[in-house]
């Protein structure tokens, strides 16, 4: 137990930051190129909701980091960054979401062959998107303590 | 056998002590996310992300159906063919149902689908083709939100800025409703404590928050402006609801309200609650829509709408800057917003126009079907000062906008 913690501590710490610095970064962009923002190979920061998902990636980034103490031992800290977790899977989703949408009706056809299809969801993404995959550790965390605690259900994790 | 008071709290103390077990509370991780959605520091951006998810499904999910597929419908196949197919074309018949026959010429540029105006071209495609998507998409996520616990959070994170203006935060609930409806939400203000309240709410409801269907359509003619439309509207609500307080007689009680904890929602709840408020809203809605779009003719052919125009130019291009073509879309505003919204993508105006256009049409008169449920509820005295507050904000909207305008030499 002692160890997951440590190593969810270390986690929630370092992708606080990388998070916080992606937030960081969407304002920057918003106050030097405006909301046509800038397209670094697959990465993209554009568009008029750069205030919103930068104040959502900077919370979501000192939610993460402010766990990080007493994760082991705090219920709080881990619901803590769950909770930024599902702040980052809502932008990503509805990122996803409006690349699925946006890919499927076409321009002179009613939908689009699958390679246009494919085209179209394929990059640039937004941030949000490669924050995704790592954003979803937080289940392995979620399912080690209960694996800690095995006469407790998920939903009844102790707060010691 | 008659027991004393006593002797029954007795009975109760034995009853409990052999059937009620007592341990130690486990605070799970539910329990904590709970907590945290509702404290301000980690609340209000937990918030923030799940009103962005709000917004970006409904503009998603209402782009991806009318944009993708119901505007090439209506625009490139139904609207022109029923042009080429109703007989009469230039009667009064024809412009009725099928509309201006201008835009039915072979190489029209305009866009057909606003500017068509029929009954059965422009009148249709609205309600299905831009009302629909936009409101199955509002009541989807409302209906999840209900169901999975998260407003009456929202109605605590929100409680002490609207304190401010005497209300409590469970006042976020007709809110939220009027963005789907306005009709649900100030219906909605009868859980309001006291008759100052629902005064207010009604007022602010009526004239600050657009309806789900005005959002689709603003959300279809100046998506890049629309977050300044309602940056405007929330300005409005507060400082209105700010002076409201001060002026209106009455009392702002405190109110606890239970927040329950965060469930799973059901699938089957979700749809039918989705399915019965959009069916309910069609029903109130579309039925004004097309009576708007008859009226709207009929002044047109007429000529009542030139004689309107010129009635009221002092007022819309002398105060507001706007031309004297902006009155159809106000007459239409009597009965449906949304329409009157819609009935501005068929005019020629600039960008600083539009959006003014847009923001004194939201704080202008409410729907016909809103007003009559206010008239219902509302006493003389209250529906008195309901337009008065109507008018003074439409001509402060205004001027303002005007003033503003002149500054950034756009209007």
């Amino acid at each position: 137990m002692r160890k997951i913690s440590t190593a969810g501590s270390v986690f929630v710490s370092v992708f606080g930051i990388i998070v916080l610095v992606f937030g960081i970064m969407e304002f920057v962009v918003l106050g030097r190129y405006g909301v046509e923002g800038v397209c670094w190979g697959p990465l993209e920061m554009s568009g008029m909701w750069l205030w919103w998902t930068g104040i959502i990636l900077v919370g979501a980034g000192i939610m993460y980091m402010s766990s990080a103490n007493n994760f082991e031992s705090n219920i709080h800290q881990l619901a803590k960054s769950v909770v930024a977790s599902i702040m980052i899977w809502i932008m990503a989703g509805m990122a996803i979401f409006d690349k699925v949408a946006g890919s499927i009706p076409g321009e002179e056809v009613w939908v689009n062959p699958p390679a246009d299809f494919l085209a179209g969801c394929g990059p640039p993404f937004t941030p949000a998107i490669f924050l995704l995959p790592v954003s979803l550790v937080i289940i392995y965390f979620i399912r080690q303590r209960h694996r800690a605690s095995p006469n407790t259900s998920s939903e009844h994790l102790v707060e010691e | 056998m008659e027991l004393t008071i006593d002797q029954r709290w007795d009975l109760v103390d034995r009853i409990t002590k052999e059937t009620v077990e007592v341990g130690a509370y486990k605070h799970t991780l539910k329990d904590a996310i709970a907590d945290i959605t509702v404290r301000p520091k980690t609340g209000i951006p937990f918030a923030i992300a799940v009103i962005y998810g709000f917004w970006m499904f409904f503009s998603t999910f209402a782009g991806f159906f009318t944009d993708g597929f119901l505007v090439k419908v209506f625009g490139d196949h139904y609207i022109p063919w029923l042009g080429s197919v109703f007989p009469g074309k230039g009667t009064w018949l024809f412009n009725i149902f099928a509309g201006n026959p201008a835009v039915f010429q072979p190489g029209y540029a305009g866009d057909i689908c606003f500017e068509a105006g029929g009954v059965l071209t422009t009148g249709l495609f609205m309600p299905i083709a831009v009302v629909l998507p936009a409101i199955i998409a509002f009541y989807l996520v409302m209906a999840f939100l209900e169901d999975i616990g998260y407003l009456p959070r929202l109605a605590v994170l929100i409680d002490t800025v609207l304190h401010k203006i005497g209300l409590h935060g469970y006042a976020i609930v007709p809110t939220i409703l009027s963005l789907g409806c306005n009709v649900p939400g100030v219906a909605a203000t009868r859980a309001l404590e006291t008759r100052k309240q629902r005064f207010m709410m009604m007022v602010l409801l009526g004239v600050f928050v657009p309806c789900g269907a005005q959002i689709g359509m603003m959300q279809e003619l100046i998506p890049e402006k629309i977050g300044f439309v309602f940056i405007a509207l929330i300005i409005g609500y507060f400082v209105v609801g700010y002076i409201l307080n001060k002026i209106w007689p009455g009392q702002s009680p405190e109110m606890l309200i239970d927040v329950p904890p965060y469930r799973m929602p059901t699938r089957g709840n979700v749809w039918r609650k989705t399915w019965m408020r959009t069916t309910s809203f069609l029903r109130v809605a579309v039925p004004f829509m097309l009576l708007g779009c008859v009226i709207v003719q009929l002044l047109y052919l007429t000529g009542g709408m030139a004689h309107l125009g010129h009635a009221l130019s002092p007022v819309i291009s002398g105060g507001f800057g706007l031309p004297q073509e902006t009155v159809a879309p106000l007459v239409a505003g009597f009965l449906r917003k949304d329409l009157a919204v819609g009935l501005l993508g068929g005019i020629q105006l600039t960008g600083w126009q539009m959006f003014s256009s847009v923001v004194l049409l939201s704080v202008y008169f409410p729907c016909l079907a809103t007003f009559v449920l206010m008239i219902k509820e509302q006493n003389a005295k209250e529906f008195g000062a309901t337009l008065g507050v109507l008018a003074v904000t439409v001509f402060a909207y205004g001027g303002i906008l005007r003033l503003i305008g002149m500054g950034l030499g756009v209007a």
